[in-house]
């Protein structure tokens, strides 16, 4: 291994930092844990600047007109939550921690879990790996995850063996890469009943992606999900979960909608759906702007 | 009746002698943030009583962060006994909490001990304050295995 190499597992979003999370969840004592999260919150609050200048740029849209000093305390209280809900994950993979977590649209996720082939459309927010493996293992059915690719491969790595061992192996990990392979890939599961989980509040560069209107700001989102549904006809069923308390978390599903063409043209249906997504994920995130893990800039006028 | 769960056996029992159904849970959230603030809380105290007459009055600021790295190392140390025991055999948690626990929880009471013979006043107190604790935790701990209770 080259020194460039070895040094990159300590960067931010390097592997040192996973394996590190495994360690301190199998070793700190339950009860040592707040102080130890608020302590390394405090070391990442200064440390991982793009990070948190990111979520200072995305405070500063969601919540208008806020001061920029409450907004770093709301960044330290985004990064804080983050860490739990990490440190959460890691628990319930290593130690199968079994977390408390009440439903909120329950009908809509036992129309999930039932449906013929749909799409399951979340946000970086609050415990999205917790909630794919919580869903695999509650319903007995197979999850394909569409993740942003991570930076360094061991890091991808590790998430990946991490999420498909929490969910005993319901949760496949596909990554959202140029790649012609993956709408395919994804069409096909889609047609044969399967249900895909995208996040659709980021759009990676070289992803099929369009402009849309979010807090009243220009952003792209990625629009795969959507041309996806209308391709296989399946609906959309927006669905969150995020931190309420220690080991406790709230699920909330959302009635689900569906790209139709209905006479439009393609690119009319796709916008419609997409500007849906817009105003339900700004209503979700809105009230939970603590666990909106977005930390990268979405907004680019900022 | 509503039932409460802790992972120490004195709120357990006391909760018990509440009328309260109780059972053994991670999932008090008080213990979590209260009990872990105060242990790291007491052993600032006790790490800035020992270093006070060998430091400058403005490292105690870097005292949190210090406390900190010991615990780490302390961990470290912990991980790496608790490997030798697994591979001697003594060993079989799934975790290494529990032992992780029983060195820290030790290792305070040490520390206690230690404010209890040579501290001042308030120090003396705190350290009494956490020996009581602790003997009220194992007799609750005893009485509830007579009891038979969780």
């Amino acid at each position: 291994m080259n020194a460039r190499r070895w040094f990159r597992q300590f960067a931010v979003r390097g592997v040192f930092w996973r394996r590190y999370l495994d360690f301190g969840v199998t070793n700190v004592p339950i009860y040592l844990r707040t102080v130890m999260i608020v302590l390394w919150t405090c070391f990442f609050f200064f440390f991982a600047a793009p990070a948190r200048r990111a979520i200072l740029s995305n405070l500063a849209v969601i919540l208008p007109g806020s001061s920029r000093l409450a907004n770093y305390a709301r960044a330290w209280l985004t990064l804080f939550h983050f860490a739990w809900t990490i440190s959460d994950a890691a628990d319930h993979k290593l130690a199968r921690t079994e977390f408390a977590y009440e439903v909120e649209g329950e009908e809509f996720l036992d129309q999930l879990a039932a449906a013929r082939g749909a799409i399951l459309l979340t946000a970086h927010m609050g415990n999205y790996d917790l909630g794919a493996a919580l869903f695999a293992q509650r319903y007995q059915r197979e999850l394909h995850v569409v993740r942003a690719p991570e930076e360094d491969p061991a890091t991808a790595r590790h998430l990946d063996e991490s999420l498909e061992r929490a969910s005993g192996g319901g949760v496949k990990v596909a990554y959202n890469t140029s790649a012609t392979a993956l709408p395919l890939e994804l069409l096909n599961a889609l047609r044969s009943g399967e249900i895909v989980s995208v996040q659709g509040d980021r759009a990676m560069p070289a992803v099929s992606q369009r402009k849309a209107w979010l807090f009243g700001e220009v952003v792209r989102l990625p629009d795969g999900p959507f041309i996806l549904a209308l391709v296989a006809g399946t609906p959309i069923y927006p669905l969150f979960i995020w931190r309420t308390g220690f080991h406790h978390y709230k699920i909330l599903t959302l009635p689900p909608f569906h790209c139709h063409r209905a006479g439009d043209s393609r690119e009319a249906a796709v916008e419609a759906a997409l500007a849906t997504w817009c105003r339900t994920l700004e209503s979700v995130v809105r009230r939970n702007w603590s666990q909106w893990f977005s930390l990268v800039p979405i907004f680019p006028s900022r | 009746m509503k039932s409460r769960g802790y992972l120490f056996a004195l709120p357990r029992l006391l909760a018990r002698l509440a009328g309260y159904e109780v059972c053994r849970a991670e999932l008090s959230a008080w213990e979590v943030y209260g009990f872990g603030v105060f242990v790291f809380t007491m052993a600032c105290v006790v790490a800035g009583w020992a270093i006070w007459p060998f430091v400058r009055p403005g490292f105690v600021i870097l005292l949190p962060i210090a406390v900190w790295v010991a615990f780490l190392l302390l961990y470290y140390v912990n991980f790496l006994l608790a490997q030798l025991l697994r591979r001697l055999g003594f060993y079989t948690a799934v975790t290494n909490n529990p032992l992780q626990h029983f060195v820290i929880m030790a290792l305070m009471t040490l520390l206690a001990a230690w404010l209890i013979v040579a501290g001042n006043p308030w120090l003396r107190s705190l350290g009494v304050f956490w020996c009581a604790l602790v003997a009220l935790n194992l007799l609750a701990l005893a009485l509830l295995k007579i009891l038979h209770a969780p």
